[in-house]
């Protein structure tokens, strides 16, 4: 769409800008912004120089904190449970770009089907997961999992005759079922961005290629793939970053166990400040959070072009 | 925006009948559609059951003996109405405040050139990768020292300026409010904050509508932060409220379920009423950028 548009110097158009509204005119962007930077300076610059500087001291809450030097970070790279939440992490962060995007990239496409009726009705169902509290999903799914009483297990019962899945008790088990409840909650919406890039495709590409003879398949990798390209940047780094902090899912529905084998960095953080009174230890754990995200999606941004201003 | 191009060309498939092939995507995408809401329905389904009932194998679809117990239990020995009046007025507020912070940098950003736009933009633009994590204990000790660690704060006032939401609104005022307007208005001696005010902002109606149902979705269902920082039980939030219940050691799954559902309903009827805007929103910031 027509997003090249540049804009005109405000007031060079007509001829006689009378002198006081060109410095207001001038001034006046800033002030449309500044809220912004205000609550961005406050609420997340100063919290994380905060952060860094505790991550440098031991604090259990109370008192003054004592300067260590590096030691958190040093701890951080002999815990055992960290390397369990880094890797825990890591598998959250494959699911969402390895499954759940390609998974949502399929959906949009069978969505996008020509003359498909209902199609909206399909994407607000496809939605709705989304819209429902975090705590809500996890309760839900604690029951759907059940090893005794679940869903989860009828229906494997039903359809293979065998079925007493300890969904999330078992260490890997327990990480599928998580991921499942990702891939049910974010599919749907992340599927809304796909749809919507799809529809912008220009449809004279498609006749052009099947002209070409080009097959589905043909047309899809030529024509569709390349020109989703922003989009599918956008919902990549989006879900790399969401699911590099994911806290509610392990956090509600395994707590973390067994033996910390769904533990997340976010769930690890929460447990050492508020659970142990490890500030320090915890602010260390969130800066080696926020430099990997930071770095990756800054890179990722930097090299697909993502959040210009055109 | 364009969303009117993919009108179906509807003669061509009645003449040649239903394909196999159509038939099996509409099954599909059916099913799919069951996956989505099964989990859900179920639990509504469960709310209705006697207390024995929700726990029974095999489980049962519906409840053999319907009841408005659990609802009743609820409401009369959980503080839900409390819960429930923090979250909606907290996310009503914090909703009303961040559309128009939004909306103001969104058009600051969309139709003004001045000196560090460029990178300005990418600073706010760069915020949306910062994890939330870093910011959580350092944010709750400040807070908490600066004695703001109250819903009607803390829950509100660090998050009515949301880069996403800055984002989208920059995105769609590029897109729909025309130069000449804007240019009218000066040459009619408007000033740029009554410009933005009276002809400005009622143009952004279906964008800021998107955007108020994003905005209230994250505050109503947010829960991380909640528990961090509300301490008093009398001010808990309708997700700490649940997970109290979900937590006492009888895991009192009847009183939770019922709750589940009272509290879904509002955000599932905010979402249906305004699911178009929301939907094209979201998409436009994102597909367009």
């Amino acid at each position: 769409m027509a997003t090249q548009e540049t804009l005109p110097a405000p007031t060079s158009t007509h001829t006689r800008p009378p002198r006081t509204r060109s410095t207001t005119a001038t001034r006046a962007p800033y002030a449309f912004i500044a809220p912004f930077y205000v609550l961005f300076v406050l609420f997340m610059l100063v919290p994380i120089l905060a952060s860094v500087y505790l991550s440098l001291t031991s604090w259990v809450g109370l008192g003054t904190p004592e300067y260590v030097g590096l030691r958190n970070y040093g701890n951080l790279l002999t815990d055992s449970s960290f390397h369990k939440a880094l890797v825990n992490t890591l598998i959250y962060v494959a699911v969402a770009v390895v499954v759940i995007v390609p998974v949502s990239l399929l959906l949009a496409t069978a969505l996008n089907a020509r003359g498909l009726r209902a199609r909206d009705a399909f994407r607000v169902v496809y939605f709705v997961p989304m819209v429902v509290s975090p705590i809500i999903v996890a309760l839900i799914f604690s029951l759907v999992f059940d090893q005794n009483y679940g869903l989860a297990n009828a229906a494997l019962k039903a359809v293979f005759g065998v079925g007493s899945v300890d969904w999330l008790g078992q260490p890997t088990v327990a990480k599928v079922a998580i991921s499942l409840v990702m891939l049910w909650r974010w599919s749907g919406y992340l599927t809304i961005f796909f749809l919507a890039g799809l529809q912008n495709v220009p449809k004279d590409l498609y006749e052009a290629a099947s002209l070409d003879g080009a097959g589905w398949w043909r047309s899809f990798t030529s024509v569709t793939l390349p020109a989703l390209k922003p989009v599918t940047a956008f919902v990549a780094v989006t879900s790399f970053i969401s699911a590099a902090q994911i806290f509610d899912e392990p956090f509600l529905l395994t707590a973390g166990g067994p033996s910390d084998q769904t533990l997340s960095v976010a769930m690890f953080i929460y447990r050492a400040a508020f659970q142990r009174q490890q500030f320090g230890y915890a602010a260390a754990a969130g800066v080696v959070l926020f430099v990997v995200v930071f770095l990756v999606s800054q890179a990722f941004n930097r090299l697909l072009g993502i959040g210009r201003t055109k | 925006m364009s969303t009117t191009i993919h009108r179906p060309a509807p003669a061509r498939t009645e003449r040649r009948g239903p394909r196999p092939g159509r038939v099996l995507l509409y099954v599909a995408l059916t099913a799919l559609g069951l996956v989505f809401l099964a989990p859900l329905l179920w639990a509504l389904s469960s709310s209705f059951k006697a207390r024995g009932d929700i726990f029974s194998s095999p489980p049962q679809l519906l409840p053999g003996d319907p009841t408005l117990e659990n609802y009743r239990n609820l409401l009369t020995t959980q503080p839900f109405w409390t819960w429930f009046g923090i979250s909606v007025a907290v996310a009503v507020i914090a909703t009303v405040v961040s559309v128009f912070v939004c909306a103001m940098a969104g058009f600051g950003f969309a139709k003004y050139e001045f000196r560090g736009k460029s990178v300005l933009f990418s600073l706010m633009f760069s915020s949306l990768s910062i994890p939330f994590a870093v910011i959580l204990v350092p944010l709750f000790v400040l807070l908490v020292k600066a004695g703001l660690g109250n819903p009607w704060f803390a829950l509100i006032v660090p998050w009515v300026a949301p880069a996403f939401g800055i984002f989208m609104m920059q995105q769609y005022i590029v897109q729909s409010i025309p130069d000449d307007v804007l240019e009218a208005a000066r040459i009619d001696g408007c000033s740029e904050l009554r410009t933005f005010l009276t002809i400005v902002l009622p143009l952004l109606r279906p964008s800021l509508g998107a955007l108020a149902v994003w905005t209230f979705l994250q505050s109503y269902n947010s829960f991380l932060w909640p528990l961090v920082i509300i301490t008093d039980t009398n001010q808990a939030t309708l997700p700490l409220g649940l997970q109290t219940l979900f937590l006492s050691e009888n895991r009192a799954y009847d009183l939770v379920l019922a709750g589940a559902v009272l509290a879904t309903v509002p955000t599932i009827l905010v979402f249906l009423l305004l699911r178009k805007q929301l939907l094209e929103g979201l998409a436009a910031g994102a597909v367009k950028g």
